[in-house]
């Protein structure tokens, strides 16, 4: 894995990304680039997307039936691949946000007991 | 839904392209933007290949993984160059025999013949045991008979062999073997011509015009395939024929014949004694299942008529003889001859291919020990069991694939060996040529060996530490590693021993056949076919007679010519020419109660016939040309005869006379002469009672015999050339000495056991690489020890004595393993064949003997090297 030029930047822990994914196009459609692009900057430049993950796992999500593609013409005027939540994409989100969730606590509590034991 | 390769790009490039546009809107010039973008996205082919594997399959995966580990595999094991040839030369050779043998057997054995609907096509044969009669054929009475009860055969074909000298194909006149056949053979074969037309209907009986087909054979060979042939008028003996037709190309079955032709060009078939006389038996019969019938059903009917046949006529058929008639698809009845040869052979090929695996087998587990440092080390390192064997089945599928490569390449070579060698039994081998089931049976047998190999070696245990010492280079070698090699070698040892004994045995009989004493003097004497000439005479003709006597006293003037007679029977290459032998009676000799007359072979002679192939007179005198029709019928009989049924000695003088039907007369014939018992039908010498008639009374000879004081072959074109001047076209040929008859007639015999020898020697050989490599592994695993023993005082010659036996033991526990595994075999091949011979002392002793010897062989320079272990060296080695 390539260091990062800057510290301040993290990896994504594996497994994570396809959730990140999902969740950025809940707003709607948005190419590969966006969706890095907001990735990163939704955390404050921390979070930063290789594009030797970003397009695989997109193409993972659109082979598992979760999202979409279209083409269409991007801000650079130049065509460009849009992906888009399936309903399927949707449900997996919402599952995914629950699994997620569980894990911030169960590692929480593991990291944190006496801050676990004051909530 | 799959993208392709242009979408795959167009979607790196629109990411770029917003990539710059980003930079160049914060203000970055387009230059530095686009090179940053560019730095940014990374490496854009591995970018595009982690897209398009998303949409590969997970079998893709994991077979791209083994392709990586093959070519991982396969450079490594460019290190080992001799290790890798070693394996891939061994699996060649028995891949290469495996396949080549199972080629030739689909072909012969299971191929469908050319002929329509082939399947419905079945071939009728009456045999006589009791009287050692294989093929009886069948005569034109018994085939009417036939033809009129059953209901099961819709047609029935006939055929039947006649030698014609034919005229008018090429410029000499030639002797020709052609088959004669009634109006629906061709239509029962279900055979099309390449050319003209086939026989029909209209070509049947005395009075259509004469018609020959040529075979597909003689036409392309002898006529080099040419046209113009259909039409041109030719003469058989004394009738002419049109050729009408080239048949397709078919096997030639139940003889390879030049042409094929209709009755009415064979005065002999047009004849009475032909066509009334039930006992002239020289047709071959075939049929075609009617609809609806099957072969058993066929098989029933036909013997219920054949039985009741025998029944109406009881003086046609001897109780003795034991008349049988058998019905077999034609199909299987070709095939039948070579069936049991091919069968050995496929299991000896199979053995070399078992031999050579288990000696790979040693190989890779020798080599897996010494790699057991880096199994170990990946282990550690979290491969999983199944990708260590992956990496394994990596490199043994690198070395079979290289093995049935080559031994693919070899099978070639080895199908054309075999074809030939199958050929002696089975004509449809003939047609045997590589075909692409040699590519798919070896590719199986490589996959299959390389799956087998690939679990052989044990693998390290992540857990066991003891694994990651051997990782320094030093190699122990564990109890259980050092028993499978042993068991290995022993196997080797085993198989290699059936096989030797195997080939022994063949080589035995076949010396036993070469050196065999035959009572003729083989060297000397020169044998021609002289047949009878086309025109100007008949059968029993004195010009015949004159010509006989003529074509002698000229030849015995000739320098280098000691002597001169003809006679009617070569001896071995005209074996089964002249039928079973025929009973006979003599006055004063009654058969036991319930005993048949006697049986004799029938032989016509002329005088000095005795004299030129050395056959000793017992008493008595020779035929001389007085002996003519008109004079005194007389005989000479053999030893055998005159003793079995005169055993005080009183044979000479007595009446003699045929009974067996065959001969319409019962006309006594004198025994003028004893001498001493040849076998002219088998090498070995079986059966010796003959009796000889003067050609004299008899006429037709059509052999010439001719005793040298030089070189045979040198009287050769002198005697051609008097023959001719005698008779312009007289054909004479097929000179050879009778050594040389023997040496042909015996050339199965001798193939089977230089096949079979191969074999042995293939797998002799793999087993001494086997026993030597096993032993010098074993040597060098043990350097310390060695060393200790050499330090502590033990002699370099003690430990070459060490290293020897341990070699003796292993193959002296091979052989007994061969031996009770012989048994086994022996005992499981009764079930498959009829007659199933068990070898003599020689040939086991034999084999065994060359089998320790192979094992001396092979531990010397592992045991040599044992006691040159260096002292020092071998103590630091650890």
């Amino acid at each position: 894995m390539a260091k990062s030029p800057d510290d301040q930047r993290l990896e994504l822990l594996q497994g994570t990304l396809d959730m990140l994914i999902l969740r950025t196009l809940q707003w709607g459609r948005q190419h590969g680039h966006g969706i890095g692009q907001m990735i990163r900057a939704q955390s404050d430049d921390v979070l930063k997307v290789e594009t030797g993950s970003l397009y695989p796992a997109l193409h993972r999500l659109v082979k598992r039936g979760w999202l979409k593609s279209e083409w269409g013409v991007s801000e650079a005027n130049q065509r460009a691949k849009y992906y888009q939540l399936t309903a399927a994409g949707k449900a997996q989100l919402s599952r995914e946000q629950d699994r997620w969730s569980q894990l911030v606590q169960a590692i929480g509590r593991i990291m944190n007991p006496a801050q676990a034991n004051k909530e | 839904m799959r993208p392709d390769e242009r979408e795959l790009d167009d979607e790196i490039r629109g990411h770029i392209a917003l990539s710059i546009k980003e930079r160049v809107d914060r203000g970055e010039d387009a230059e530095s933007a686009r090179r940053a973008a560019l730095i940014e996205f990374g490496y854009i082919p591995a970018a595009r290949e982690s897209m398009r594997q998303v949409w590969h399959r997970r079998w893709f995966a994991a077979s791209a993984s083994l392709g990586r580990e093959m070519r991982i595999g396969f450079r490594s094991l460019r290190r080992t160059k001799g290790f890798a040839a070693t394996i891939v030369i061994t699996l060649a050779l028995g891949i290469g025999a495996t396949a080549a043998i199972f080629s030739v057997v689909r072909g012969v054995l299971l191929r469908p013949l050319v002929n329509r609907d082939e399947d419905r096509l079945i071939y009728i044969r009456q045999s006589g045991p009791g009287i050692g009669a294989g093929n009886m054929t069948f005569s034109v009475p018994e085939i009417d008979d036939l033809k009129s009860h059953v209901t099961t055969i819709a047609a029935f074909g006939d055929f039947s062999t006649v030698d014609f000298t034919l005229i008018g194909l090429g410029s000499e006149p030639r002797v020709v073997k052609a088959g004669v056949v009634g109006g629906s053979f061709f239509d029962v074969m279900g055979l099309r011509p390449v050319l003209g037309r086939l026989l029909n209907a209209r070509d049947d009986g005395p009075n259509a015009a004469g018609a020959a087909v040529l075979t597909h054979r003689f036409w392309m060979t002898a006529l080099n395939s040419d046209p113009t042939v259909i039409g041109r008028t030719i003469r058989l003996g004394p009738r002419p024929a049109t050729v009408v037709g080239v048949l397709e190309p078919s096997v030639p079955y139940p003889a390879d014949t030049e042409i094929i032709a209709n009755v009415v060009t064979s005065p002999h078939h047009l004849g009475a004694t032909m066509v009334t006389n039930r006992v002239h038996r020289m047709t071959e019969l075939f049929g075609r299942l009617a609809p609806g019938a099957s072969i058993e059903d066929a098989r029933a009917e036909l013997t219920a008529v054949h039985r009741t046949m025998m029944h109406d006529h009881p003086e046609a058929y001897s109780p003795q003889a034991d008349i049988q008639l058998r019905v077999s698809r034609l199909r299987d009845q070709i095939a039948a001859p070579a069936r049991t040869i091919l069968l050995v052979l496929l299991a000896a090929a199979a053995v070399v291919f078992v031999i050579a695996c288990s000696n790979v087998a040693n190989l890779i587990l020798a080599r897996s020990v010494r790699r057991e440092g880096e199994l170990a080390v990946r282990a550690a390192l979290g491969a999983s069991a199944g990708a260590l064997r992956r990496t394994l089945l990596a490199e043994t599928l690198v070395l079979c694939g290289a093995g049935a490569a080559l031994g693919v390449l070899l099978a070639g070579p080895f199908v054309t060996v075999v074809a030939r060698f199958a050929a002696r039994f089975s004509v449809r081998a003939l047609e045997v040529t590589v075909d692409p089931s040699v590519l798919w049976v070896g590719a199986g047998l490589a996959i299959a060996a390389a799956v087998v190999l690939a679990f052989v070696p044990r693998l390290p245990s992540a857990h066991a530490p003891a694994g990651l010492g051997l990782a320094s280079g030093t190699v122990r070698i564990t109890a259980g590693t050092n028993r499978r090699l042993r068991l290995f070698a022993t196997a080797q040892i085993a198989l290699s021993f059936v096989l030797l004994v195997g080939a022994g045995m063949l080589l035995a009989a076949l010396i036993a056949l070469q050196t065999a004493a035959t009572g003729y003097d083989m060297r000397h004497v020169l044998v021609f076919d002289m047949p009878t000439p086309a025109t100007g005479v008949g059968l029993n003709d004195a010009k015949l007679i004159d010509f006989y006597q003529q074509t002698t006293r000229r030849l015995s003037q000739l320098p280098g010519v000691e002597r001169v007679a003809v006679g009617s029977f070569v001896p071995w290459r005209d074996a089964g020419n002249f039928g079973p032998s025929v009973r006979f009676a003599v006055e004063g000799y009654t058969p036991a109660n319930g005993e048949e007359n006697p049986r004799a072979r029938f032989r016509i002679v002329s005088g000095r016939f005795f004299d030129a192939l050395g056959i000793p007179m017992i008493a008595g005198r020779d035929f001389t040309d007085a002996d003519r029709i008109g004079s005194e019928p007389v005989v000479i009989v053999s030893q055998s005869v005159a003793q079995r049924l005169f055993p005080n000695g009183e044979a000479l003088n007595r009446k003699m006379w045929w009974t067996d039907p065959y001969f319409s007369t019962l006309l006594p014939r004198r025994i003028v002469g004893i001498v001493a018992d040849v076998d002219d039908e088998n090498v070995e010498r079986r059966s010796t009672m003959t009796i000889y008639h003067p050609v004299g009374q008899f006429g037709i000879a059509g052999r010439l015999f001719i005793r040298a004081s030089g070189d045979p072959y040198s009287l050769v074109a002198t005697v051609t050339q008097v023959i001719r001047s005698i008779s312009a076209d007289q054909p004479l040929e097929r000179a050879a000495t009778l050594e040389d008859v023997r040496a042909q007639v015996l050339s199965p015999e001798r193939l089977n056991a230089f096949v079979f020898s191969a074999f042995a020697g293939i797998a002799l050989l793999i087993a001494i690489v086997g026993v030597a490599g096993v032993l010098s592994f074993s040597v060098s695993a043990r350097t310390r020890e060695f060393g200790v023993r050499l330090a502590v005082g033990s002699s370099p010659r003690q430990l070459v004595a060490r290293v020897l036996s341990e070699g003796l033991v292993i193959s002296a526990i091979g052989i007994a393993v061969g031996a009770a595994a012989g048994l086994g075999v022996e005992r499981l091949a009764r079930g498959v064949f009829e007659r199933v011979d068990l070898p003599g002392a020689v040939p086991v002793v034999g084999a065994a003997t060359l089998l320790v010897a192979a094992a001396v062989v092979a531990s010397m320079m592992p045991a040599v090297r044992a006691s040159h272990v260096d002292v020092l060296q071998a103590l630091r080695s650890e």
